[in-house]
C-alpha cells in the first residue's frame, strides 16, 4: 500500500499561536486512519488546512503525489480530497436532494454558459447526477427524505446526509470530522458500518478525528496521535493505546 | 373621485411599477439568490441610461445600437464592482456598493461636459436636440402603438415595458431553476459549504452581480425614455432603497413575488401623488412628498419588524435570518 | 497653502472622527451599522439651532442641548425598535435594513418638522485666527478644540474606566462577554448614550465648520463617516479615530497643487472612497478589524 496524503512539517500558526506546530504523518491508501489526541491537539484546524479552507504557515502537504498545500479549498476539493464538518455542515435552506445534486462533479449545467449553449449535455449530466444521489441516498437511508428541508433533519441524519454527500463527489480521501459527535449511540453502530462499507465498496480512504475511542480503536488500521499541534505518536490501535506518552497526555488534560 | 377612472393615472402607476420590477428584479438576483448585499443597485441603473443618452444625444448612435450597449455598460459596471469587492466582508460590501453609486452620482453631476451635470440630459446636446433620444424611442413607440392600435402613448408604453418585465422574470425564474440558479442558493446559504462542494464561489458571485446590474441597465433605459430627461439627483440611493422595500414586500427568493411588490409599491409611491382629495389635499405638496416618504419607511420597519418574509416569502427559506 | 489644508483636513478629520467612534461603538456592541446615523447628526444640529437662534441661547448650551437630545432619541430608539428586533434574534442584514427605514423615517419627519431650507448658527462666520500662513474661521477653531478634546475624553473612557473596558470586551467577544457575567443590558443603554452624545455633537461642529445646513446634511456626511468606521476596522473605536483622522487629512491634502496640480475639490468625498478602497485591497479588515465576521 501506498501513501496517499503525506503530511510534512506543517505549522500553522494564528498570531503568537501555533495551533499546528510541526505536524507529520502518512496516510496509507484504502485506509481508516484516525487522528486523535486531546482538545486543542490542533485536529480540526489540521483537517482545515488539508483541506485548503486554511494555508499552512510553513510546511508541505502532497495528495497523490502532487503538492495541495498553496491550493484553494475549491481546488483540493476537485482533487479528490473533500472533509465533512463537526456540525454536519448541510445547506439547510435547500433540499436534501438539492444537498446531494450540489455535490456534483462537472456539471455542465452550472455553468452560465453551459445553460445557454450545452442544454442536452447539460440536462443528461442532470439526470445522471441525479439517479446517483437517489442510489446514495438510499444506501444511507435517506430516501423518504428526498425532497424535506435539509434543516429538518436531525443530527444523526445530517451526518449520513454529509457522507453520502461527499461522496457524490467521487473523492479518494475523506477526511471525517468527528463523525459521531451528536450522534446517538444506537445510530453510531450504523453509522460505523455505512463507513466501512463505503471503504470496502467504493475503496476510499479515510482519515478521522474523533473522540470516540471505541470507534478509533474498532475501525482504525492506523492511528496518529497528536498533542500541542505536533504527532506524538503513530502506530496501530493496540499499539498506540499501549504507549505511555499517549497516556499521560490524555491525562495531562482536563477533558 | 374622478382621477381613479383615469386610464393616464393608472398607465402611469403601472409604468413605474414595471420600471421598478425590472429593478427590483435584479437586486433579487443578487441578494434574493445569490445572497449579495447589494446596496448601490441605482448607480447601475444610471450606467445604463447615461450611456444610452450620451451615445446618442451626442455621439449620434441610433437606440437600437446604443440601448443594448446601455445594459453592456450596467453589466462592466457589476464586473468591476465586483472584482475587488466581493471578497470582502458582507457590511464592508454593503458599504462599498453604496459608495459606489453615490460616486458614480458624483461623476454625473461634475463632468458636465460629458453628462450635462446637474442640468440633466437637456444639456447633452444644443437646445431641441437632447430631446432627440426620445425621438428615436418615440419611433418605436409610435409604431408599437399604430400596431396595435392604441389610442394613447401611455397604454403603449405600459404594455411594451411589461412586456419585457415579463419576458425578464421569465428568463430568471428558468435561469435559476437550471443547476447554475441551485449553485447561487447553495452559496446564499452557506458559501463556506458551497466552496468545499468545489464550487467557485467567487465566480457565481460575480455572475449574480453583474447580471442583476443588467437589469437595472434596462430599468435605467425604461427610466430614460418614460421621463424624457434626467439628471444625477434621480439615481439617488432612495431609489436603491425602494428597490429593497419592494423586495421586502414581496418576498426575498420569489422571482414572481417581485413585480407584487412593485406594483403595491408604485400605487403608495406614485399613485399618492396625484390624488387630489381629502385627505390628501390636507396636506402641502412638498409636505405631501416627506409624508409619502415616512411612510415608505415606516412600512420598511414594519416589514423588518412582523413579516421579514415579505407578502408571499416563505419563512422557512427567509434569508434575513 | 500645504499647512492650511492639513488644518482643514484635521477639522474635517476630527468630526468625522468623533462620528465613527459613535457609529462603531453600537456596532461593537449590537453588530448593528446604523445608517441612521447621519440624520441622528441632523437632528442633534437641528436641536442645538433651535436652542440657539430662536432661544438666544450660547452655543455651547445650545450643543449641549444636542448632545443630550440625540442621546435621548437613541435611547428611546433602542426601546422602541431596536430591543424588539434583539428579541426575536434579528441578523445583520435586517438591522442594517430597519436602520435604512429608520432613516427615510427620520429625515422626512426633520424636513416635515424644519422645512429644507438652510439654515446657520448664531456665530459670525468671518472671524478669523491667523497662525503664520494658516487662517481658521471660529467655527474651525471651535470644532478642533473641541473635537481633540472629546477625542482625548473618549479615549481614556475606553482605555481606563470599567465601562470603557466592558465595551471594548463586549466589541471584541460578545459571547465570552456575556458569559463573563457582563450586564449586557445597561452596557447596551451606555453604548447608545455614548453613541447619542457624539453624534449631536458631530452635527452640531459639522454644521458649525459648514457655517450653512439643511435636514439633509445627515446623510452626506454619512458616507464619509462610514468610510472612517470600515478603514478603522469596524467594531474597533480607536480604529474609527484613527480612520476618521487619516480620511479627512487625505480629503484636503488630496487638493493640494503639489500633487500634479491636486484633486478637484468636488472630488474630495470620492478622495475619502479611494483610499478605503486602497486599503481594503492591501487589509481587507481595516486597520483593527477582523477578517471575518462574528
Amino acid at each position: 500500500m501506498s501513501a496517499i496524503l503525506e503530511v510534512e512539517n506543517v505549522v500553522r500558526a494564528f498570531g503568537a499561536i501555533r495551533a499546528v506546530d510541526g505536524a507529520t504523518f502518512t496516510v496509507e491508501e484504502h485506509s481508516v486512519t484516525g487522528l486523535i489526541g486531546p482538545n486543542g491537539a490542533g485536529k480540526t484546524t489540521l483537517f482545515a488546512t488539508i483541506a485548503g479552507s486554511l494555508k499552512p504557515s510553513s510546511g508541505r502537504i502532497v495528495f497523490s503525489g502532487r503538492r495541495i498545500d498553496r491550493k484553494p479549498a475549491y481546488r483540493v476539493a476537485r482533487a479528490g480530497v473533500v472533509r465533512t464538518y463537526q456540525a454536519a455542515r448541510v445547506l439547510t435552506r435547500m433540499s436534501v436532494l438539492d444537498n446531494l445534486l450540489l455535490a456534483s462533479k462537472d456539471h455542465p449545467g452550472e455553468g452560465l454558459t453551459g445553460i445557454v449553449l450545452r442544454p442536452r449535455a447539460s440536462r443528461d449530466h442532470e439526470r445522471r447526477t441525479r439517479a446517483r444521489a437517489l442510489e446514495l441516498l438510499a444506501l444511507v437511508g435517506l430516501d423518504s427524505h428526498a425532497h424535506a428541508y435539509a434543516g429538518t433533519l436531525s443530527g444523526g441524519q445530517r451526518k449520513l446526509l454529509d457522507l453520502a454527500r461527499v461522496l457524490m463527489l467521487e473523492p479518494s480521501l475523506v477526511l471525517l470530522d468527528e463523525p459521531m459527535a451528536g450522534v446517538a449511540p444506537t445510530l453510531r453502530i450504523e453509522l460505523l458500518e455505512h463507513i466501512l462499507a463505503v471503504r470496502r465498496e467504493l475503496g476510499i480512504t479515510f482519515l478521522v478525528v474523533e473522540h470516540d475511542l471505541d470507534f478509533v480503536m474498532q475501525a482504525a488500521d492506523r492511528v496518529v496521535v497528536m498533542n500541542e499541534g505536533r504527532v506524538l505518536a503513530i502506530g496501530t490501535p493496540a499499539e498506540v493505546r499501549a504507549n505511555e506518552q499517549v497516556v499521560d497526555a490524555y491525562l495531562g488534560t482536563a477533558h | 373621485m374622478s382621477i381613479l377612472a383615469s386610464g393616464g393615472f393608472w398607465a402611469f402607476v403601472g409604468v413605474v411599477a414595471g420600471i421598478y420590477t425590472i429593478l427590483s428584479l435584479g437586486l433579487q438576483v443578487q441578494f434574493g439568490f445569490a445572497g449579495l448585499l447589494n446596496f448601490g443597485q441605482v448607480g447601475f441603473m444610471a450606467l445604463g441610461a447615461y450611456t444610452m443618452a450620451i451615445l446618442v444625444v451626442k455621439e449620434g448612435w441610433s437606440m437600437w445600437l446604443a440601448a443594448p450597449l446601455g445594459v453592456v455598460a450596467a453589466a462592466v459596471g457589476g464586473l468591476l464592482l465586483g472584482l475587488p469587492t466581493l471578497r470582502l466582508r458582507a457590511d464592508y460590501f454593503a458599504i462599498v456598493t453604496i459608495a459606489f453609486s453615490e460616486i458614480i452620482r458624483y461623476v454625473a453631476t461634475n463632468e458636465t461636459s460629458l453628462t450635462g451635470g446637474t442640468q440633466g440630459t437637456i444639456a447633452l446636446g444644443p437646445i431641441g436636440t437632447a430631446s432627440q433620444y426620445n425621438g428615436g424611442w418615440s419611433t418605436f413607440q409610435t409604431y408599437v402603438q399604430r400596431t396595435l392600435g392604441f389610442s394613447s402613448a401611455d397604454a403603449t408604453m405600459l404594455v411594451i415595458v411589461w412586456a419585457v418585465a415579463v419576458v425578464l422574470l421569465t428568463l430568471t425564474w428558468l435561469a435559476l431553476r437550471t443547476p447554475w440558479g441551485r449553485v447561487l442558493r447553495a452559496v446564499r446559504d452557506d458559501e463556506d459549504a458551497a466552496a468545499s462542494l468545489g464550487k467557485n464561489v467567487f465566480a457565481y458571485k460575480l455572475q449574480a452581480l453583474a447580471l442583476g446590474a443588467a437589469l437595472a441597465g434596462v430599468a435605467g433605459l425604461f427610466y430614460a425614455w418614460e421621463f424624457s430627461f434626467f439628471s444625477p439627483d434621480d439615481f439617488e440611493p432612495l431609489l436603491t432603497f425602494f428597490a429593497w422595500m419592494i423586495l421586502l414586500l414581496g418576498g426575498i427568493g420569489r422571482v414572481w413575488a417581485v413585480p407584487v411588490g412593485a406594483l403595491v409599491f408604485g400605487f403608495i409611491f406614485a399613485g399618492t401623488r396625484f390624488l387630489n382629495f381629502a385627505p390628501f389635499t390636507w396636506v402641502a405638496s412638498d409636505e405631501r412628498a416627506y409624508i409619502r416618504l415616512i411612510i415608505i419607511g415606516l412600512i420598511i420597519l414594519v416589514l423588518v419588524v412582523l413579516r421579514p418574509q415579505g407578502l408571499l416569502g416563505n419563512r422557512r427559506e427567509m434569508v434575513l435570518e | 497653502m500645504f499647512l492650511q489644508l492639513v488644518a482643514n483636513g484635521l477639522v474635517t478629520g476630527s468630526v468625522y472622527a468623533i462620528a465613527a467612534v459613535g457609529v462603531s461603538l453600537v456596532y461593537g456592541i449590537l453588530r448593528l451599522v446604523n445608517f441612521a446615523y447621519g440624520d441622528f447628526m441632523a437632528f442633534g444640529a437641528l436641536v442645538a439651532f433651535g436652542v440657539n437662534v430662536p432661544l438666544h441661547q450660547s452655543m455651547a448650551v445650545a450643543a449641549l442641548a444636542g448632545m443630550a437630545a440625540t442621546a435621548a432619541l437613541s435611547l428611546v430608539l433602542d426601546a422602541v425598535l431596536w430591543h424588539p428586533l434583539r428579541v426575536r434574534r434579528a441578523g445583520f442584514m435586517s438591522l442594517f435594513l430597519a436602520s435604512i427605514g429608520l432613516a427615510l423615517v427620520l429625515r422626512q419627519s426633520l424636513l416635515l418638522a424644519a422645512g429644507s431650507a438652510p439654515r446657520s448658527y448664531d456665530v459670525n462666520p468671518y472671524r478669523v485666527f491667523v497662525l503664520g500662513s494658516v487662517r481658521l474661521s471660529e467655527a474651525q477653531v471651535i470644532a478642533i478644540i473641541t473635537a481633540a478634546g472629546t477625542i482625548i475624553v473618549v479615549g481614556m473612557f475606553l482605555a481606563v474606566t470599567t465601562w470603557g473596558r466592558v465595551l471594548r470586551a463586549m466589541a471584541d467577544d460578545r459571547a465570552l462577554a456575556a458569559v463573563a457575567g457582563i450586564d449586557v443590558g445597561s452596557a447596551t443603554r451606555i453604548a447608545w448614550i455614548i453613541s447619542g452624545l457624539l453624534a449631536g455633537l458631530a452635527g452640531v461642529l459639522a454644521a458649525l465648520v459648514e457655517y450653512s445646513f439643511d435636514p439633509n446634511f445627515g446623510f452626506q456626511l454619512l458616507l464619509p463617516v462610514f468610510a472612517a468606521v470600515v478603514l478603522g476596522g469596524i467594531g474597533s473605536a480607536y480604529g474609527a479615530l484613527l480612520g476618521g483622522l487619516t480620511l479627512g487629512l487625505a480629503q484636503e491634502v488630496s487638493t493640494w497643487s503639489g500633487f500634479a496640480g491636486g484633486v478637484n475639490p468636488v472630488y474630495k468625498p470620492v478622495v475619502a472612497f479611494s483610499v478605503l478602497a486602497l486599503a481594503l485591497l492591501i487589509r481587507p479588515q481595516g486597520f483593527f478589524g477582523r477578517a471575518r465576521v462574528g
